[in-house]
This record gives C-alpha cells, structure tokens and sequence, in this order.
C-alpha cells in the first residue's frame, strides 16, 4: 500500500497546476451558446497542449497517460474551479467506445474532432419507452443499400443540440431476443431526418433535448463493434460513463464541501455539524473507492460492476451535501441564491441519470454479489 | 498510488485468517463467550508475536484486527493493543480503564490521578498493567496489584468488561504520543468492526440465495437484494477509509487524525448497520440465541461505543474542518 505520489506523478501535478493557472479564462458567462462558447474555447486550450485526450493513444492526439495521471487531472481541474469541457460525453464515453470497438478508418476519423471539440457528441440510448430497461428498445434500424435509415424517437439527450455526432442505439433485429439485435451507430445530427427540441429541466436550463428521427440515414461504415452487438458496446459505453463520472465528479464534491465548510465555519448548531461531518467522510470514502477503483483498472481492463458503487455513492452523497448547502440557509432557503438552489435541484437528478442508484442496486447484487435475479 | 497490500501484509493476513480459524471456529466462541470454558491462547499469541504487532506499521495491526473483528476471537489482543500504543515500554499484559462513571467524552476524564472508578474496561480479569486516564489528559500505568476488578454484564459476550476501582498506586506516563495513540487505537477498533461487517455481509447473501419464500430465493427480492448491497458498499467503504486512515498514521501525519476519526466513524456505523440489516434479512431465525448473527451484532453495538462514538468522532471531524 502506498498512496503518495510518483515523483513523476508529482511533477505532473505541478506542470498541470501552474498551466490552469496561466490559462484559467474567469467566470463562466451566463446564457447556454456563451456557456457553451466559453467550455469549447477551454477544452480547445486543454487541447493544444495535449491534454484533453489525457489517457487516450498518442496516435489518435491523446498523450497515453495513465488513469492516475487522469485522476490528478479531474482534481486540479475542480480545485481551480476550472470551467467544463463542452466536449464531456465525446471525451468520456464516445471516445473510449470507438478506442475499445472502432475499427482503424473510425478512430482515424472520429478521434481527432471529440479532442478538438470541433465535433460534440451526444448519447441517444434513452427512450421514452425504454429508461432502466434500455435494451427494450424500439427506435430501428434498416439496412437500405449501403446506409441504414433509422425511424424512432430517444429522449433526455444530452447536448443534442450542439451536436454533430450521436452514440445511438438501435433495434437491428427485431426477431432477436432484446439484447441481441441492437446496434451501435454513429448518427449524423446535420441532415433532414433529425429534429432536436429542448427539454427544460427543473432547474430551468435545457441541458437535455428529445431527439426525433425520421428516415435518417447512416452509412454502414459508421456501425460501432458489429450489427448486433450494440448491447456490448453499449455496456462500455456505461462503464466509462459510470466510473470516469464518479471520478471526476468527485472531485468536484470536494470542491463544494471546501466552499460548504467555509461558509459554516464556527457553526454551533450540533445537528448541522454532525451532518457536515458525515458529508465529509463520506467523500472521503468516495474519494477512496475511486483511488481503489483506479488501482484495479491500473491492471488492465475496463472498468468493472464495481463502478457502480462509485456512481451510487456519489449520488447520495451530492444530494446529502447540496441538501446541506440549502438546510444551512434556513428559512433564507425559500429564496432563490447563487449558488445551493441550483445545486440542489440538480442533484436531484443524480440518482436517475447514468442508470438509477435502483439499477446500480441491482447490477451489484446480481454481478457482484451473485444473487439471483429479480 | 497503490491500494493494494504488500506480499508481507498479505502473508500477515493469511496467518492470523488461518490461525484465528483453526482456534476460534465459532463454536469454540460460544464455549467461550456463553459457556464460560477458558479462553486459553494467550501464550500462543505470544509466540506469534502479535502483541507486538503494534511495533509493525499500522497496515499490519489494521489488517490483524479486522480478522480478529471477523472470527470473534474473545482473546485479549485488541485491549492489550490499546494499552501498549498508549505504554510502548509496558510490560506483561495490559488493557485500558478510560470511562469514567457517568462520562461520555473519552478524551476528557476528571479522575484526579489513579484513584476512583472506571467502568467498562475491556479483559481486566488476569490483565498485568491498566492504563488509566485522568483529568488533564494524563495517563498512569497502574499494576494489577492497585485494582479491584469487579466483572460487569457486558452486551457483548465475546469481550468481558469490568468495573474496576484503582487504590491511587501507579506511574504517570510522559511523552508526546498519546494523541497519535489514541487515533490508532481507533482505528484499530475500526478495522474489527470492518471485519464483523464483512462476515455478517456474507452470511446474508448465502442466506438470501439459499433461504426460499414464495418459491424463489428471498435474494431475488429487491427488498433484500437492496439491503445486501448496501451493507456491501458500507463494508467496502469501511474498509478503504480504515486502510487510508493506517496507512496515514505511518506516512501523512497532516491527514492521519481526521483519517482515523472518519475510519472509527464510518466503520462502526457500518458494522452496526451490517448486523441490523442482517438480522432482517435472516427473519426469526437470527433473533435466536442458537444462531451466530446475535454474537456479530452484539459485538459491532459494543465496538461502535467503545473508545468513542461515532458521534464524538464526527464532532472531531467537524472541527476540523470548521
Ligand atoms: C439530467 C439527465 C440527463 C440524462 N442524459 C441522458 C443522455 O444524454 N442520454 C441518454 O440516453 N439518457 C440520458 N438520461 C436518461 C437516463 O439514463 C434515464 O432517465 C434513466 O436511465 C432512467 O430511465 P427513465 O427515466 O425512463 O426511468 P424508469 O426506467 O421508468 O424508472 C422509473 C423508476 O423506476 C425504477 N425502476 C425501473 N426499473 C427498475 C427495476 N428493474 N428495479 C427497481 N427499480 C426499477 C427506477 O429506478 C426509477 O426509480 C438522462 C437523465 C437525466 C435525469
């Protein structure tokens, strides 16, 4: 057991902490396209020196650092109060699929754009009939000539509006069983046949979108890991999601509890203290599940079930803490303020967005426990 | 970065997993525990050298306790620990007389040296030395000779407790190593509530997938499946905030005291919710006195409250932070 740094690892974090503050730009403008303006240029910044792509083939722009490294990146990031990279589903998701599945002529043509955030990626899985039980499908997929033309309707997409490419899933085989005849494409979000409309969500932003699809078609060369397969690299796509999420938003509930604690300093009030307290050992423990987590992956592989755990506690956790954040104004809590109404209402939805703490309940039980299914 | 054990630590753990197996198998606990047979290993602990694992690493003695947590073991080894983090020097076996009559904060006696009362000291019968506080945070070794120990009914069977009164004879200690003692002798505790946390989780997912209602295992039902996921993230999470508080008391001082408060927190609420949890799903079967579950439970209550709550050491982390 050793959890200090590697010397290199060490000068790493001091080379990143002296750039982020060289080329921190400020405060994040108001308003989704100076928001998202703002996130593209950062991510762009991040880029050119090497950066955003931290983990990923120095043949495909990354720099082939390891997890720890990426690690160290997500909590100088969230200690400098970095802004988001508007990229974040290609980066975290898209990106690690097409390495995992994609063939030479994908990742040569995919890769490059997610890192530059010249090309945004959105994730089309959730359906208005299919949420927990994704692989229930019914948007489809038929092979006309050489492209597929794709009729369904997804929805909860993510940044569909600001973007070229969509990870979406689809039903290639409707005689299959459930898992076995969806596929994994890469859908073109510029050509008729594709209709974005803004959700508003409780916060009052319109992060996600329902998508609508109506005879678009794909080309064959942008199927993902097989026809058929979806289900399987859907399941990477997941892991990604649910591990490198964990991770890096767990750096920033450390953020938030170093803000929370500065404004409660000196509090008398014992329940408050208690609850505070739990919070942060809490994301302590989180902070650890993800470091143990990392040691795992350091020995090869995809991330496992266990990432599940990460992602569960981390919803929890954020909701007790944002929850916190907004008992400790006491009645000055039916306003609205800058900083802990939002963060409040945002976490509510940590615990259905990337799989529902319900379903990542269940996929511990059943895969890592070994009990039997419901 | 690394959170895995080292070979060393490893064999350490196989060792005292099959030593602690091949002498505690749980009914040879009951003996002890209920039936009042003698626990007689003592001299073989010895041997093995495990009293003074404290002069290891902390990784070590965390790795020891937790399957000391897990067998049960009614041995003396994790009191004499206590006495010997807080009296490197001592001699013989000792244990440690901290509560007061009355008192609920244990860093904060009003004894006025070595004479009065203290309550709920763990192993007295046939202890050599007691590390006694009093006021002013000052401890004295006291010899057996000065006590009067007078066996108190303990909630947990496995681990005796006593009333023992103290004539005022014994030797102030000095140094500057109690603050770092005290928080690896809770972490220590942690690690043994990680261990009955650990066992008692997997005794209810083989209950669950061998026990049928309704014609299916009750695990495939999510009222239970659920309740045994959660002890498993709280078993987990016990055990890496525990290792990372050890592992800090021997290499980041500035971390290690709010890392042990957290580790004695967060692991005695787990063990305690592990066997509460755990008695649902056993139904009736785990509320009797023939089933095990009750010694777990008895054990991770009595642990929880030893050395401090886990309300007192959240207060510490508070203050620390705020
Ligand atoms: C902020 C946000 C962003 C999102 N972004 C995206 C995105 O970019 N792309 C995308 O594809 N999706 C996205 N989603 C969708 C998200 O993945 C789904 O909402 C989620 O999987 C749940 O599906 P559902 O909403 O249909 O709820 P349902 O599946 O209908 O679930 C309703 C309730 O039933 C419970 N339930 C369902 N099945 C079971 C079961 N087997 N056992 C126990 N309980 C069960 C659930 O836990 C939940 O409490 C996003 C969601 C949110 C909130």
């Amino acid at each position: 057991m050793d959890l200090t740094l590697s010397p290199a690892e060490e000068e790493f974090r001091d080379t990143l902490r002296a750039w982020i503050a060289d080329h921190h730009p400020g405060r994040e403008p108001d308003g989704d396209e100076a928001s998202f303006t703002f996130r593209r240029d950062w991510q762009r910044a991040l880029n050119e020196r090497g950066w955003a792509g931290l983990t990923w083939p120095t043949e495909y722009g990354g720099a082939g650092a390891t997890q720890i490294e990426q690690a160290i990146l997500f909590e100088e990031f969230a200690r400098a109060r970095a802004p988001q990279l508007a990229n974040v589903l290609g980066l975290t998701m898209g990106g690690p699929t097409v390495i995992a599945h994609g063939t030479d002529e994908q990742k040569e043509r995919f890769l490059a754009p997610i890192l530059s955030a010249d090309e945004i990626w959105c994730q089309g899985f959730s359906e208005p009939e299919s949420g927990s039980d994704l692989a229930s499908l019914k948007t489809k997929a038929v092979l006309d000539g050489d492209a597929y033309v794709v009729t369904g309707q997804k929805v909860w997409t993510t940044y569909a509006h600001h973007s070229k490419w969509c990870m979406l899933l689809a039903r290639t085989n409707p005689d299959a069983p459930k898992h076995r005849g969806l596929t994994y494409f890469l859908l073109d979000m510029e050509q008729d046949g594709v209709e974005v409309r803004p959700l508003v969500q409780i916060t009052g932003e319109a992060e996600f979108n329902e998508l609508f699809i109506d005879g678009a078609r794909i080309p064959v060369e942008n199927v993902v890991g097989g026809v058929d397969n979806g289900w399987r690299v859907a399941i990477t796509t997941l892991m990604h999601e649910r591990a490198g999420l964990a991770f890096a938003l767990q750096a920033r509930v450390q953020v938030a509890l170093s803000e929370l604690a500065d404004e409660l300093k000196g509090t008398k009030d014992p329940l408050i203290r208690q609850r505070f307290a739990q919070v942060a050992i809490e994301a302590q423990v989180l902070r650890l599940l993800a470091y143990r987590g990392l040691t795992s992956a350091a020995k090869g592989g995809e991330p496992g079930p266990e990432g599940s755990l990460g992602k569960w506690l981390w919803a929890d956790l954020n909701q007790a803490l944002t929850t916190l954040g907004l008992d400790a104004r006491g009645p000055a809590g039916q306003l609205v303020d800058d900083v802990w109404t939002y963060r409040f209402l945002r976490a509510r939805a940590n615990s259905i967005e990337g799989g529902t703490t319900e379903i990542l309940k269940n996929i511990v039980a059943e895969r890592v426990l070994g009990l039997p299914r419901a | 970065m690394n959170f895995e054990l080292t070979e060393d630590q490893r064999e350490i753990k196989r060792t005292a997993r099959d030593w602690l197996a091949a002498r505690y198998p749980i009914a040879r606990v009951r003996e002890i525990a209920l039936d009042g047979a003698a626990d007689d290993t003592w001299d073989e602990v010895v041997e093995l050298g495990w009293p003074e694992i404290t002069d290891f690493g902390m990784v070590e003695l965390a790795v020891v306790a937790e399957e000391l947590g897990a067998s049960l073991a009614p041995t003396p080894l994790a009191s004499h620990w206590a006495a010997r983090l807080l009296h490197p020097e001592l001699e013989g076996r000792g244990t440690v007389a901290m509560w007061d009559e009355g008192g609920t904060d244990p860093a904060a006696s009003t004894m006025d040296g070595p004479a009065g009362t203290k309550i709920a000291v763990p192993a007295a019968e046939g202890a050599d030395v007691f590390i006694v506080t009093a006021s002013g945070g000052r401890h004295f070794a006291v010899p057996s000779s000065a006590a009067t120990v007078e066996p108190a009914r303990a909630l947990d069977p496995t681990r005796p407790l006593s009333t023992v009164t103290f004539d005022g004879a014994g030797e102030e200690l000095s140094g500057d190593h109690f603050g770092r003692a005290w928080h690896a002798i809770a972490v220590a505790a942690a690690a043994e509530s990680v261990g009955v946390a650990a066992r008692v989780t997997a005794m209810s997912v083989q209950y669950a997938k061998e026990r049928k209602q309704f014609d299916r295992p009750i695990g495939s039902y999510q009222a239970v499946s659920h309740a045994c996921a959660q002890m498993f993230l709280e078993t987990e999470g016990a055990r890496n905030v525990v290792l990372w508080a050890a592992w800090a008391l021997d290499h980041d001082p500035d971390a290690a005291f709010m890392a042990a408060n957290s580790a004695k927190a967060y692991a005695s609420d787990a063990a305690v919710n592990v066997c509460r949890s755990a008695l649902q799903v056993h139904g009736g079967i785990g509320f009797t006195w023939e089933h095990d579950l009750h010694l777990f439970l008895k054990r991770a209550e009595a642990n929880a409250r030893a050395f401090g709550d886990s309300t007192w050491h959240r207060e510490q982390v508070a203050a620390a932070h705020l």
